[in-house]
């Protein structure tokens, strides 16, 4: 039985619908376009989506984290390295044709095929049973008992990142 | 004390960042990292019986993840004695580059000891990120930059199948709600005929498969080696791989030893395209390491048909191939890491009348080169042979044809490397020094791969009983 539209189910659905429908529309403009600013748009609005999305299924602060992270740090960033590069944009990325262009789209297919029977032959667990209120302070309380370790190696992880990009980039210290 | 390896690499971690604060020291830091690896080792000894969990559960040291780290420890020594002079690298970057070795052989030894998979999977990117990071530090005397165009297809490839990974975990997820490893068991059993498992399994997979180098993942294999300095590729050539190993093994658990058919078939094709291809592309190199990243990724294929098997033997069977071959690329390595005059990359002609200009170093090669072909008495062979029993009685028959085939051409290859070795007039090359340090190391190389061949059996009790215990 399909809820009609004006019924919280079908306006609920109607939402998702929209929001899976953003996500796509960014990844597609992310992927396609010729001007690298233009795919960083795109991507923006992909992750807007995403955010959409995970407020849907009942994350505020990941939704919140989402945003502030990816379409605010991360395009950003990206803006900025694409306009301190000015990249060259009269080089249009080389058509793919042929063979390779055969092989991507068998593989692609495959894969989509791949995923979509499972999709719909798989037996999925029971929908959500919330586990907890997805509230900061769980999530807190979480990363600080049960995630603890991974909470600690993630800060390494980031140490890594921080000293690499830094000796890439200075060529190591000066000499002397 | 269970966590005292970690704990100790992790407190030698800070003192080399230490170390790389100010002007920094390479000699310095080369030093400590080697203390703090000898002493990881003997800690890794210490530890091997004990057993416990830690960290809410996600955290586990038993006989399986104590027989990886001691063995990440003994790689990390060999390679730090036998490429000290660290020729490939400028004295300027020495310091951070002793770093991320450390950390880098930290988070193996971090992934080995995981049982849940946020936890695995963070300590897979930390070792990852350091060798990414490793690869483009070579100094750059060619003018061609190698290195950058190593490391960004090792990162872009690394991405896409840390990707793939995360997309197989999400998918483990939302089948069982759970990410640690002892629920997930039970639970992925009972859905062994449901595809979405088996396409979550082999997605999951992938990340590994990457990391050691599996056919469809292999594209960055043969321009890493050849464009990362001696010393990285001899560590990126042999160390992950181990950890790389006992994590496949842990996720083939996940498979119903009765159901799994599908991962099988899947296994099994990767296996005969990385044999084939391995063998078939390193048949024409010239560049030394490229041709053992091509043998690597044959090598690769090998390892799998132990996994393959799923059963108790095969895993172990498994465990003890990838030992043996830690020892025997690192005497490859070895060899390639002195003969390099400043760190340029070796071809097979530079080896040319080895035996009078270094015979100890024309000797570990013959032992490598020909442990890596699979003649015995050396543990390459045993490595191989057990593998092919293994997958035999599992009635995989056309599989033993293939693979054994391979084994041929693999033969002639590695056999021309030694052949240059020793049939070969030196000409005017150099002779070659070989310090106290390294022909200790190459001796025990040498010593380790023939009793590993002659003895097995030993070693492979240790493991069975190491796979038993995550079973």
């Amino acid at each position: 039985m399909n809820p009609s539209l004006f019924s919280p189910e079908g306006l609920a659905g109607l939402i998702f619908l929209i929001l899976i429908a953003v996500t796509m529309f960014g990844a597609v403009v992310a992927t396609c376009s010729k001007r690298l600013i233009r795919s960083v748009t795109g991507l923006a609005i992909c992750f807007v989506g995403v955010a959409g999305l995970y407020y849907f299924l009942n994350s505020p602060f990941v939704a919140m984290m989402q945003l502030l992270i990816y379409v605010g740090a991360v395009c950003v960033t990206l803006a900025f390295a694409i306009m301190l590069a000015e990249p060259n944009e009269a080089k249009v990325a080389r058509k793919i044709t042929g063979l390779s262009g055969g092989l991507a789209a068998l593989c692609g297919g495959a894969m989509a095929y791949a995923l979509g029977y499972a999709a719909v032959h798989g037996e999925w667990m029971a929908a959500a049973t919330k586990i907890n209120d997805g509230s900061v302070k769980t999530i807190g309380v979480n990363l600080l008992t049960q995630y603890s370790m991974v909470f600690e190696l993630v800060s390494i992880v980031l140490l890594v990142a921080i000293i690499g990009s830094l000796v890439l980039a200075r060529q190591g210290r000066d000499e002397e | 004390m269970l966590f005292a390896p970690e704990l100790l690499l992790l407190i030698g971690s800070l003192v080399l960042f230490g170390v790389c604060l100010g002007r920094g020291n390479g000699q310095l830091a080369k030093n400590i990292t080697l203390a703090l690896a000898v002493a990881s080792t003997v800690l890794c000894l210490v530890t091997l019986q004990s057993k416990g969990n830690m960290f809410f559960d996600a955290y586990r040291v038993d006989l399986f993840s104590q027989i990886f780290k001691l063995s990440i420890s003994l790689g990390l020594i060999a390679v730090l004695i036998f490429s000290s002079e660290l020729k490939g690298v400028t004295d300027r970057m020495r310091p951070e580059y002793y770093l991320f070795m450390l950390l880098s052989t930290l988070g193996l030894v971090m992934m080995v000891s995981s049982v849940e998979i946020l936890t695995l999977f963070v300590a897979l990117e930390l070792s990852s990120y350091s060798l990414y990071l490793m690869v483009p530090m070579r100094d750059d005397h060619t003018g061609l930059r190698i290195q950058m165009e190593a490391a960004i297809k090792y990162i872009v490839f690394g991405v896409i199948a840390t990707g793939t990974m995360l997309y197989g975990i999400s998918f483990i997820y939302g089948l069982t709600g759970t990410t640690y490893f002892i629920e997930l068991v039970p639970k992925l059993h009972v859905l062994a005929a449901s595809p979405t498992a088996m396409l979550a399994i082999a997605l999951f997979m992938c990340g590994l498969f990457y990391k050691l180098g599996v056919f469809p993942f292999h594209f960055w294999v043969p321009d890493v080696y050849q464009g990362a300095s001696n010393a990285t590729t001899s560590f990126i050539a042999t160390v992950p791989k181990l950890g790389a190993v006992a994590i496949l093994i842990r996720i083939t658990t996940l498979v119903a030893p009765d159901a799994g058919a599908s991962v099988v078939n899947l296994l099994m094709v990767l296996a005969v395209c990385s044999m084939f291809y391995g063998n078939l592309s390193a048949l024409v190199q010239t560049d030394i390491k490229r041709m053992l990243g091509f043998s690597g990724i044959a090598h690769a294929g090998f390892v799998l048909l132990g996994l393959l098997t799923l059963k108790e033997t095969g895993f172990a069977t498994s465990i003890y191939y990838i030992l043996g071959y830690l020892f025997m690329n690192l005497a490859c390595f070895l060899v390639i890491c002195k003969v390099s005059e400043n760190g340029e990359n070796v071809k097979v002609e530079d080896l040319s009348g080895l035996y009078k200009r270094a015979p100890l170093l024309a000797l570990t090669l013959l032992v490598g080169m020909m442990a890596l072909a699979g003649i015995p008495p050396f543990v390459g062979f045993m490595g191989k042979f057990m593998l092919l029993t293994a997958a035999l009685n599992d009635g995989h028959l056309a599989l033993v044809i293939l693979a054994a085939l391979n084994t041929a051409i693999a033969i002639y290859y590695y056999l021309s490397v030694v052949r240059v070795a020793f049939c070969s007039d030196p000409e005017d090359r150099p002779n070659v020094k070989v310090d106290m340090m390294t022909q200790v190391v190459s001796i025990s190389l040498i010593a380790v791969i023939i009793y590993m061949g002659v003895v097995p059996k030993q070693i492979l009790e240790i493991a069975s009983t190491a796979v038993r215990s995550i079973l």
